[in-house]
């Protein structure tokens, strides 16, 4: 069976001020990735870019990403991201780095990943609350994160479980 | 899951920042950072070594490292731009505050005496221009035999296009000579934005010509080895080590598993 492969890349993407990260979204994004990889990689970058590569996901609360690269190539592209130093939306330049924080093969990998991660920031979390009320929020969410047979709830988020192309 | 770390946070006066650096650090990963004192001598007049500030001072409370349970460890360097053999004295009693010794030399002399003789544990490779030296098979093995490692530092990269040519330039001159052995990846971030992620810093690594396994190693072990080699030299050929206690009594350590003679 031949079947179309690509490779998700999840990354966060990290602002001094989390204010800012409201004035994201995806064409943004997308348009600082392939400028990136323009500048890294030239015509060849910027080719390879223009193949399967989009931003499937992005969650400007938390920004955490879905980047689709195709299965080839996504290492060389993935080399280029970490030179993005700021991201440019509607006139305002908004200084960030980008952490990758897994590679998947399907959206529904990195999705599992995404749970997990997102309970173990909130273990972080807890001993900084500093009321009750906040602490048993906290503890709430957690409890809430949790994947069950189709229903999926990561904080209340759309779950997107759109798989691979098949050709 | 391996141990990450980033022997290379430069050092500035402000609290704050370099609070936030490694809080930063803290939340990409990274389990030991070190933070970087240069100290550049000139001919002219004598400089002081800079001492290094105590981490308590910093700041009261280490935050914890993402996906592990223990706080961050943060140790103190110091790294001597040398252009001149005289500048990096030995047995001088300021380098015992400093946890990593490292070195930049900016000859061929320079760098074959500090491959071969000097007690140190890192050696930097300049980033910043475009190397006055070629690499030479002889010293660079003799450095791998002894434990010192090489150090590429990439925030140059990031912060402008003719010092990424540079760094690439140079780091692939380094990997040809030394096979992928005995490097080190690490920013020299003077802002937390400069900082990157240690699976994106594997990344950066195949870049720079290392092998898959050598790159990720280029982050977690060697960087281990090199902190390692670093507390043999408080030791009595790698074994024992005495601490002051209450009472005064040596305190065995075992031998780590890279020692210098």
């Amino acid at each position: 069976m031949v079947r179309v492969k690509s490779r998700y890349l999840l990354c966060e993407i990290n602002v001094p001020d989390r204010s800012r990260l409201f004035l994201l979204d995806d064409r943004a994004v997308a348009a600082a990735v392939k400028a990136a990889v323009a500048r890294m990689h030239g015509d060849y970058g910027a080719a390879l870019c223009s193949i399967r590569f989009s931003v499937k996901y992005l969650n400007a609360h938390t920004g955490i990403v879905f980047l689709r690269f195709p299965k080839k190539c996504y290492r060389l592209l993935w080399s280029a991201l970490p030179f993005i130093t700021c991201i440019e939306t509607r006139g305002q330049k908004i200084e960030c780095f980008l952490n990758c924080l897994h590679v998947g093969g399907t959206i529904r990998t990195c999705q599992k990943f995404l749970v997990k991660y997102n309970t173990q920031q909130l273990h972080r979390m807890l001993p900084k609350c500093k009321s009750e009320e906040e602490r048993s929020q906290v503890r709430e969410a957690i409890l809430k994160c949790c994947l069950t047979r189709g229903n999926k709830q990561e904080f209340g988020e759309e779950s997107d479980s759109e798989d691979d192309e098949e050709q | 899951m391996s141990v990450f770390m980033d022997l290379n946070l430069s050092f500035c006066a402000d609290k704050s920042r370099l609070r936030s650096l490694i809080e930063t650090a803290a939340h990409l990963g990274f389990s030991t950072v070190a933070v970087n004192y240069t100290f550049e001598p000139t001919a002219k007049k004598k400089q002081e070594i800079p001492a290094p500030m105590p981490i308590t001072d910093l700041m009261d409370q280490l935050p914890v490292v993402q996906g592990r349970s223990r706080p961050i460890r943060v140790l103190n360097r110091l790294t001597v731009v040398m252009s001149d053999s005289s500048h990096f004295r030995p047995t001088a009693p300021e380098y015992r505050r400093f946890d990593l010794l490292a070195v930049q030399p900016t000859s061929e002399k320079l760098f074959h005496v500090a491959c071969m003789t000097l007690d140190i544990d890192i050696i930097c490779i300049t980033v910043t221009e475009k190397l006055p030296f070629f690499f030479k098979r002889a010293p660079i093995n003799g450095a791998v035999e002894r434990g010192v490692m090489f150090e590429v530092s990439y925030a140059a990269a990031i912060r402008d296009a003719t010092m990424r040519r540079y760094t690439i330039a140079n780091a692939t001159s380094l990997m040809e000579t030394c096979k992928g052995k005995n490097v080190i990846l690490s920013s020299a971030a003077e802002k937390p934005l400069e900082l990157r992620g240690p699976y994106d810093i594997t990344n950066l690594g195949l870049l720079f010509g290392l092998s898959d396994g050598d790159s990720k190693e280029a982050v977690s072990s060697t960087c281990r080895s090199a902190v390692l080699h670093a507390e043999t030299r408080w030791t009595a050929s790698g074994i024992i080590r005495t601490t002051k206690t209450c009472s005064v009594t040596p305190i065995q350590q075992e031998a780590p598993p890279e020692e210098s003679e």
